[in-house]
Parts: C-alpha cells; structure tokens; sequence
C-alpha cells in the first residue's frame, strides 16, 4: 500500500516538474519570414503594411508627374495609433521613409531631429570652437513641400473559440502649399486566432 | 499514529504536486487572501502606501495569485506616485491576463489543479481576474500614460478597457444562467439549502446589475475622446455610462451637450423629455475641469461558515461546515465630499462603487462556487473515512483537523482599489484656480491651470486622514 503510494507521489512529481521544464535555445531565422507567434501586430504585419504603401505611392501616376523632373521634399508627420495595442508606429514610419528615400523619387526631411540641429547650430555659431567662416548659418534649410501622414486602426472582436483583428492602415500625401491630397492608399490586414481544445 | 501522520503529510505533499507548476504557499491553504493582506491595507488605508509596498508578499509566477500581487504593487505605486513602475506592473498583469485567456479551453494543469483545489480549498485554483478589475487595470493605466505624457497610449489602454467590457456583455449571460440550469439538474448538491443560508448581499450590491458594466471606465473613456477630439466616441459612452448611473446629474449633463454638440436632435429631444430642458452656456473660450474623486480602499470578501445537513451512507445525519466567501453589510462610511470653486459649490456625484462590482460578480460565481465546495466536502469526508479505518481514532481526529483547517472561503479580491470614484465637472476661465475640496472636515487646497477650450482632469484620492490629488491638461 505505503509503496503504491509513495510510487504515485513520485510519478507526479516527475509529470509536474518534466511539465514545467523548458529548453531555452537561441537561432536565427529570416528576417522577412512570416511571424505568427501571437495575434497582435507584428513583424510581417509591419513590412507588409511598408511595402505596400510605398510600391502604391511610387507606382501612383500623380506621383508619376510629381516626381518627373524634380524630387520633392516631404516630411512624415506621424501615424496615430488608433489601435488597442500598444504599436511603435514611428517604426512603420521609418520602414516607409527609408524605401522611399531609397527609391531616389523623394527627399525627406526629419522633424524627430529639429531640437538635435538646433543644438548643433547653436554650439556652431555660438560655441566659439568652430571657425565661423565654415559655420552653418541658420536659416538656410528647406522646408518640405509634402506631408506624409496617415491612421491605424483595429476591430477586434472575440468569443471563447475564436478571436479575429482587422487592421486598417490608411495613408495620405498632402500638398502642403495647395492643401490638396495628393495621394491616398489603404492596406487591409486581417488575422484570426483560434483557441486550442487541449494543452497543458 | 506514526502512519496517519505519515498519511496526512504524504498528502499535503500531493496536493502541492497535484497544483502542478502553478504553487501556492503554505499561508494560502491554511488563511484566506483577505486575511492574509491586513498589512497591506491598514497601513495603505491612512496612505502610507510605501510601507504597504513592502508588505505586499512576493510570489513566483507560478503562484496561483501571482497576478494579483502585481495588480496590488501596480495600484500601490500608481498610489505613491511612481507611475513608471505602476506602468510596469500593470503591464506585466495585463500580460499575464491575456495569456490565461488564451490557454486551451481543456486545460490538462486545470484539471489537477481542480483535484489539488478539491483536496484542499479554492485558493489552489489559479485566481481569475474579474472583468471589473480588468477593466479597472486599463483605467488606472490609461492615467498612468497620462501623467507620463502619453496621451495616445491612454486611449489604447481604454479601448482595451472597453474591449474587456463588451466581450464581458457577450460571453457572461450565457455563461451565468448556464451554470444555474446545471445546478439546478443536480438537486442532489443541495443549491437550494446553501442559498437558503446563504446571504443576499443586496445591500453591498444596490441598483448594479452586473458585475462586468464599469461606469468609471465609460466615463473616464469618454472624457479622453472628448479631449482629443473624437465626439462620436465620448458621446457613445458618455451613453454608456449613463446607462449604468441614470440618475446621476453630471452625466445627464454631459450626454445632453454632446448629443447638441453632434447635432443628434432626434436624441437630445429624447433626453430633454427625461432630464429637462438642455440650456446652451455660453462657454466661448472657457476650459473645463474634470475632477475624479477615489475614496478609500474597498472591502474585502469575508469569510462565512455555513453549517450543512448532509446524509451519509448509514442513514445519520450529519453535520459539515461549508466555507463561502462573501460580503458583509458594509459599514463603512460615506462622506459627503464637496468642491468649491468660485464662490460655488458642487457636490459629487458617484460613478462606481467597486463593492458592488465585486458582490456581484461573487453573487454570478457562486453556482459554481458552491458545487465545488459540495464536492470537496464529499472528498475530504471519503478521505476522512479512509484515515479512520487505516489509523483508528487518530487518523480521524487528524483529518478532521485538516478539514477543518483547510475548509478556507476564496477570499480573493484587489483589495487596494477605491471603495467608490466620484465625479465632479465644471466650465472655468483659462489662467490658475485655487479649487477647495472638503471632506468629512477635511480641506483640502488644490491648484490647477485650466487653458482655453481644453479639459483638465484633476484625480483627488482620500484615505483615513490623507489626501492627495494629481492634475494633467489633456
């Protein structure tokens, strides 16, 4: 009796604690695979919301005649997280800024960095380190000519079975001397997460 | 008597395995939660919320009320003013909640742990936030981002919140009269005797009529779309809200200048019938002051003893002792609190209480509270019998020892949320005000800078003989 007992006590304490035992191992993997870890937004979700909205503002013929004999200046104003996730959406921002800057069509101008410039200005003109001959004056930068901004927003519905999210990425490129709207585009993405019957 | 104690502690030592990797201290299967946190809330109850801090216990995540140490840190620290670390932990609670929602829906370490909960009590079961404490986590984050700065991020953390709130609506109903009508089949339990000794707890409970709709989170969402400018969703759930406090007069007020801010005629004639004629103010330029009023800290669930007839197998009858949770009549008390401002005065308005949040919510588990607790007491009688036979007299007297001991109500609860929030809301001239708060004979002065056509939110909190508050314009 005592040794049927003491065998189960044992036995359970193998199955718990092989339960809560895990393997930590570290790889690398590809950079663009497809992500599927959690429902939320992700990696793959972010590069195809980049790639999207980027190949649809180049190819986009307005863009065409924008873009024909001159490069124009823009700035990324910001894209508000409508969302009920925390997301780094200046993450997305930079994605899209880096291939367009890349595609050669359009030059940007960083407004995250205004305070930095002005610092190094200020220590330029005013510091008494640099020869003011080769001090860059201020006033001289230019401004932007377009504003690249945009939404991102979430339905997230679910039941105990079953937990579906749409995301809806919208995108526009404003004139800003007309006011004019340039160019609009929106991504759609739509992810759905069903729960499992059985696991530990 | 060498073998029944080797028996009572071989068994001790099974249901700590059968919890699996979820643990609970030695603390949890002997005294309830509730009990258990007395140093906590005493010394956070006059508003040493530091000492509280460090009173808090420590659990492993593992442990079955793990998450509700997190909830208790992250309240304490929003309290005391350290919003980073409130974020923290209440980030990391929020984590912890999705990830148990998204577990399978048979969960093999449920089903031990329901054995480990039958041999012992229901503190081996891993604690389920409650959606009014979700939705209460959401809000508390949402001002956390606030006072840091993250007017964005307080809007994510409330329509999370509001996320909690409708799949609450959805999923509960069902779930509620479902687990009545199984009862119900099983007359055998006993639901009827329970109930019948059973207290109402309609006093603690009042007009609410679940335990998932959160007035305060509706109202502190929609004071945030307001002030960015999102119309349409603040006058959604100034709606909402209003659905929950209709007698409540601020609100009324609010839900009657948005619906004529939207030009929604059709609804505001329909108000109007209800609340009376709306008066446009002429508010040209004017800001306005949101203030929300947390008072004291919230019961915890007591525990009672109910004493059951059951009948055994040789036709005696006899008696055992069922261990319930519950909430006792409150007797604490209510000040009436009082803003004045500008030679007026304005009294608050409550907008939750959280005891009735909370009775409620015990009052919808209880069904299934009860039908584990039956089972258990068949459990630990069987092994009762089994002791006696193999150990004599005393093997019976040490089981009964155990069950005795072991019999403990789930008393688990966030203790450290208000005991109700209140609200208060008024137009102002842009430029610095000198507010007077008054309650139970307190004063206190409070400062705020109101600037045109904005909102600016002051969070006042009073416990014992503290008061402090904290301002952002939005």
């Amino acid at each position: 009796m005592k040794s049927i007992i003491v065998s189960t006590v044992i036995g359970i304490t193998v199955v718990a604690l092989a339960g809560c035992a895990n393997k930590t191992v570290v790889s690398y993997g590809d950079a663009t695979a497809v992500e599927t870890t959690d429902i939320n937004f992700g990696s793959t979700d972010l590069q195809k919301v980049a790639t999207q909205m980027t190949e649809s503002l180049i190819l986009s013929p307005v863009v065409g005649t924008l873009t024909a004999d001159t490069r124009p200046i823009v700035f990324v104003e910001r894209i508000k997280n409508k969302t009920s996730e925390h997301i780094d959406t200046e993450s997305i921002t930079d994605s899209i800024s880096t291939k367009l800057l890349r595609s050669g069509k359009f030059r940007f101008v960083d407004m995250g960095r205004v305070a930095a410039v002005r610092e190094q200005l200020n220590y330029q003109q005013n510091g008494g380190m640099v020869n003011p001959s080769k001090a860059i004056a201020f006033g001289k930068q230019v401004g932007a000519q377009y504003m690249l901004y945009g939404n991102l927003a979430s339905i997230v519905k679910s039941t105990k079975d079953k937990t579906d999210v749409y995301y809806k990425f919208t995108m526009r490129l404003m004139d800003l001397e007309s006011g004019l709207v340039e160019w609009a585009d929106e991504t759609e993405i739509r992810k759905t997460r069903e729960t499992a019957r059985v696991g530990w | 008597m060498l073998q029944a104690i080797r028996s009572i502690f071989l068994f001790v030592v099974v249901i700590f395995m059968l919890t699996g990797c979820a643990s609970m201290t030695f603390g949890d299967l002997f005294a309830g939660y509730a009990q258990q946190m007395q140093s906590v809330t005493i010394p956070a109850a006059n508003g040493r919320f530091d000492q509280a801090l460090q009173q808090v216990t420590e659990r492993e995540i593992s442990d079955t009320n793990y998450v509700l140490t997190l909830l208790e840190k992250g309240r304490l620290t929003h309290l005391a003013g350290d919003h980073n670390a409130s974020k923290t932990y209440f980030n990391q609670a929020s984590i912890y909640i999705v990830q148990q929602k998204l577990k399978a829906k048979l969960q093999l370490s449920q089903g031990v742990q329901n054995i480990g909960a039958m041999l012992s009590n229901d503190n081996a079961i891993t604690y389920a936030v409650p959606d009014y404490e979700q939705s209460m986590l959401h809000s508390y984050q949402a001002l956390n981002y606030l006072y840091l700065g993250n007017h964005e991020a307080a809007l994510v953390e409330i329509r999370k919140a509001n996320l909690v709130q409708r799949a609450a609506l959805e999923n509960n109903v069902d779930e509620i009269n479902g687990a009545i009508a199984s009862l119900l089949g099983d007359a055998e339990l006993g639901w009827q005797s329970v109930s019948a000794k059973y207290p109402e707890m309609a006093e603690v409970i009042g007009e609410v009529k679940n335990g998932f709709q959160n007035a305060y989170t509706f109202y502190l969402s929609a004071v945030l779309y307001e002030a960015s400018g999102e119309l349409n969703d603040a006058y959604i759930d100034y709606k909402k809200a209003l659905a929950i406090y209709p007698n409540n007069r601020s609100l009324q007020n609010d839900v009657l200048t948005m619906a004529n801010k939207l030009g929604m005629t059709a609804d505001l004639a329909q108000f109007e019938q209800r609340f009376g004629q709306y008066t446009q103010v002429d508010i040209e330029n004017e800001g306005q002051i949101v203030v929300l009023y947390d008072e004291g800290l919230v019961k915890g669930r007591d525990e009672i003893l109910l004493r059951l007839p059951v009948d055994t197998s040789q036709d005696e009858m006899r008696f055992y002792s069922l261990a319930l949770p519950v909430y006792q009549e409150s007797h604490q008390l209510s000040y009436c609190a009082q803003l004045s401002l500008n030679n007026k005065t304005l009294d608050f308005s409550q907008i939750v209480a959280v005891e009735a949040l909370a009775a409620q919510t015990l009052k919808s588990q209880l069904p299934s509270l009860i039908t584990r607790q039956v089972i258990r007491l068949i459990t630990k009688e069987k092994m009762r019998k089994k002791l006696s036979k193999e150990a004599g007299d005393v093997g019976n007297i040490l089981a009964n020892l155990y069950n005795f001991a072991s019999e403990r109500a789930d008393t688990r609860s966030w203790l450290t949320l208000p005991q109700s929030s209140n609200i208060v809301r008024s137009h102002l001239t842009p430029g610095k005000h000198r507010l007077s708060f008054t309650v139970g004979g307190m004063n206190k002065q409070i400062d705020v800078e109101i600037k045109a056509s904005r909102i600016t939110l002051v969070n006042i909190t009073s416990m014992g003989n503290y008061i402090d508050y904290k301002t952002v314009n939005l």
